[in-house]
């Protein structure tokens, strides 16, 4: 059991070590701030904000002016 | 607020173009894992079907050491946990990550290599526990001499999920990549630890079982669950146009999940054979649960409110809001049987296999089918060709799991109830269970048409080359006129 | 978000030390645990399966006996494990040291098997009961096992004493008569060899009243 009980406290400080890395990383980039803009990032020009995606079903009752952005 | 993306004045190109260079560099490789997924998921169907008409009619087919239910059964759970969901959940991996990098995935080749790998990998897995290899543990049942080259297929996964990471042209990360970075960090992670003291070198005797539910929880709770979540935190705004309701709460219920999660596997072992600190652990853990799950549960919800009427209209929604609610329903469950006074009566009944489906159906295949109907008509720049295949296939698989899991949830539960009786022979308590069962094999059948429905249109979809698009307007592809003005709020 | 990064050291270094809990402790604890000789009689439990029931473990491991059958008895008064009489006592780690895998079972469509050996010792009962299980228990939904024997013809010498007594509907065909493969016997070895009625320290049996 030497090895084993050697990899597995190696990995038990192995692995906090990255985990204080990606927060120390995480902080520097920012990522903990600015949530609102955060937020808004699966959305872009093509597939704007305010405007639904993937109407499939249902198309002849879809209301049309949501269609654009303008709605 | 702007309400454009804020960063898109980073990106040089134009943001259509864009865009359809990351979805045409998904293509093959994204429709590879979802095509052999599907395969997976077609056979893992079938595969349930029996298992589950042996569990009332046990001679049936019963002649074969291969038919046997202990290998259909143990067959069937690698087939979907390794062979659908993994894939699956690869492909929308990928998707995601290519689309929220705003960078199109770089050598396909490796990483459809590594989707050949883990398909041979896995046949060979499969093979091996129909002809009794199996390893005899839980949740890792696939023979030792096929786990490694799951294990370099997965570790090309995460190495490249990580490159395309590094290589990204938007610097800000949205909350479904700290969940898709988590997983694809935590599995490998999991899975070699318990491959070494499970399977090349067995622990010492229940150490054995500890591990073993470690593992056995956190694959459906730190790979799984952050896949689900992802997508869902992706889809939902999406698909309606609206973003979260609070980015903050998404953040937290990550953070809560991450650090209760990953302690809950001895609720497994309540009652077994292990010191109390360690089921306690556990069991804490378990209820702390409630913080993650009902945070996100609000989040998706106030997301959605005022936006319910779009379930008509998408089906990705559909599938992704079915997902997302039973995530909530099949967590508190979870959390409820973590507890010792429920646990005592529903552990080693049925119950614990409905909540099982709960989660990786209800949940994660329902969330995984919404990211498929998204994703499939970009990469493939097709529309879905029958409407009339898509609802058969929400309705079939919405409903079929509502009937499996449901009641088989109280049966299990009257089982347990009986058998907490040691006045009721043990025959009896099988009795009580019988209905049930039955009754999952017939929304088994349900669920069946569902899936048969859906590969159907994904194939139609692929061979549909020609052909008329339906209207220029609805949304999928060529639908949106450019936009000047971005709207103000 | 001020609080942010103090947050989520904490969070991180808690998901480390769970690994930690849950993985490296228990193997600390319970990984080298060693077998009990009780002082006044000898007796040293557990021990490691002979042969036949060694081999019998492999069929109920490749066969998946352990996805409806637990080996766990839960303590007296939590559950009704000891009352149905699956155990004289709760299980303990110990009693798992040799087992590779262990199969403790999470389902329990059949019953607990931590005991059998003790509560079922006949070969007869338990070669009926595999080749079909409708022959001993009307309504199992144990699925049946034929494919762990044969038919042979009878002998000049008539039946022979070593087929599985077959009655009625399960009866084969006159002039043959049904044999256990060697697996059949491997397997019921082990089921035999589940024998749980043994005091541990830490696992005192009842007083008997
Ligand atoms: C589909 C679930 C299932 C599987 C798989 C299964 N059993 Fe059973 N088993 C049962 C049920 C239900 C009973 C109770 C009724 C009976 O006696 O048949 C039972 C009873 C037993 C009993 C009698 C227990 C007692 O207390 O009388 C033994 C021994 C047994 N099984 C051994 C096995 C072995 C060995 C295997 C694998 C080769 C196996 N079982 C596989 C469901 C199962």
């Amino acid at each position: 059991m030497g090895i084993i009980s050697f990899i597995l406290i190696g990995s038990s400080l192995a692995f906090p070590a990255v985990a204080l890395y990606a927060l120390w990383w995480a902080g520097r980039e920012g990522q903990l701030r600015h949530h609102d803009k955060a937020a808004l990032l699966p959305f872009d020009q093509e597939e704007p904000l305010g405007q639904m995606t993937d109407v499939v079903l249902n198309r002849s009752s879809f209301p049309k002016q949501t269609l654009t952005n303008k709605a | 607020m702007a309400a454009l993306s804020p960063w898109d004045s980073n990106l040089g190109q134009s943001n259509r173009a864009q865009l359809a260079e990351i979805d045409a560099s998904c293509r093959g490789s994204v429709l590879l894992f979802f095509l052999s997924g599907m395969l997976w998921l077609l056979a893992g169907t079938v595969l349930a079907l029996l298992a589950s008409y042996k569990l009332h009619a046990p001679g049936f087919l019963g002649d074969a050491a291969w038919l046997t239910f202990g290998r259909i059964r143990t067959a069937h759970l690698n087939a979907v946990i390794y062979g659908f969901s993994a894939e699956v959940a690869v492909g929308v991996i990928l998707w995601l990550m290519c689309r929220l990098c705003r960078v199109p995935l770089m050598a396909q080749s490796l990483i459809n290599s590594a989707a050949v790998l883990w398909n041979i990998g896995l046949v060979i897995g499969i093979v091996g526990i129909l002809a009794g290899d199996t390893t005899g543990v839980e949740y890792l049942e696939l023979p030792k001499y096929c786990t490694p080259i799951l294990f370099l297929s997965f570790a090309l996964i995460a190495v490249w999920t990580i490159v395309i990471f590094r290589f990204r042209r938007e610097k800000h990360l949205y909350v479904s990549q700290w969940y898709i970075l988590a997983a694809v960090l935590w599995f490998p992670w999991l899975y070699s630890t318990a491959q070494l003291l499970l399977v090349m070198d067995p622990a010492r005797g229940a150490v054995q079982a500890a591990v073993n539910w470690w593992y056995g929880h956190n694959v459906l709770g730190l790979w799984f669950t952050p896949v689900g979540l992802a997508s869902i935190y992706y889809f939902l705004p999406k698909v309606i146009g609206r973003p979260i309701h609070s980015y903050y709460l998404s953040v937290l219920g990550f953070w809560t999940l991450a650090l209760f999660y990953n302690w809950n596997g001895f609720h497994h072992l309540v009652g077994g054979p292990f010191p109390a600190w360690m089921i306690t652990i556990s069991i804490v853990a378990s209820v702390m649960m409630i913080i993650p799950v009902v945070a996100t549960a609000i989040n998706h919800h106030f997301t959605m409110i005022g936006h319910f009427g779009k379930l008509k209209y998408s089906p990705t929604l559909r599938f992704i809001v079915f997902g997302a609610m039973s995530y909530t329903v099949s967590s508190l469950q979870g959390v409820l049987s973590a507890v010792r006074w429920f646990s005592e009566t529903a552990h080693f009944t049925h119950h614990t296999v409905a909540h099982a489906h709960w989660g990786m159906y209800a949940f994660f295949t329902m969330t995984m089918f919404g990211s498929m109907y998204y994703i499939l008509p970009r990469i493939t720049q097709r529309e879905w060709p029958s409407e009339r295949l898509i609802s058969l296939h929400f309705w079939c698989t919405a409903v079929g799991i509502i009937l499996y899991v449901a009641p088989l949830s109280w049966g299990g539960w009257l089982q347990g109830k009986a058998m907490l009786d040691a006045q009721i022979p043990f025959l009896e308590v099988v009795k009580v269970t019988l209905p049930y069962l039955k009754l999952r094999t017939v929304t088994g059948v349900i669920l069946a048409v569902g899936h048969v429905a859906f590969f159907a249109n994904i194939c139609w979809l692929l061979v549909r080359t020609f052909g008329p698009y339906r209207q220029p307007e609805p949304m999928i592809l060529a639908g949106v006129q450019p936009q000047t003005a971005p709207v103000g709020k | 978000m001020n609080y942010g990064p103090l947050l989520f050291l904490g969070i991180l270094f808690t998901l480390a030390s769970s690994w930690f809990g849950l993985v490296v402790m228990p193997n600390q604890q319970l990984g080298s645990l060693q077998p009990n000789m009780d002082t006044n009689t000898g007796v040293v439990f557990p021990q490691p399966l002979p042969g036949e029931a060694a081999q019998g473990r492999e069929l109920y491991r490749s066969l998946g006996c352990n996805y409806c059958h637990t080996q766990q008895v839960r303590r007296e008064g939590f559950g009704s494990d000891i009352a149905r009489g699956w155990g004289k006592r709760g299980s303990v780690a110990r009693d798992y040291i040799y087992d590779r895998p262990v199969f403790l079972g999470s389902s329990r469509t059949g019953p607990d098997l931590t005991n059998i050996g003790e509560r079922q010792p006949s070969y007869e009962w338990h070669y009926s009961h595999l080749y079909n299980p409708q022959t001993t228990s009307k309504g199992s939904i144990m699925p049946p096992y034929a494919f762990l024997f044969e038919l042979r013809r009878v002998g000049p010498d008539g039946p022979s004493t070593n087929a599985v007594k077959l009655g009625g509907e399960f009866a084969p065909e006159p002039g043959w008569e049904v044999h256990p493969k060697p697996e059949a016997k491997q397997l019921v070895e082990y089921l035999r060899s589940l024998r749980s009625s043994v005091a541990l320290p830490e696992a005192p049996l009842p007083k008997l009243e």
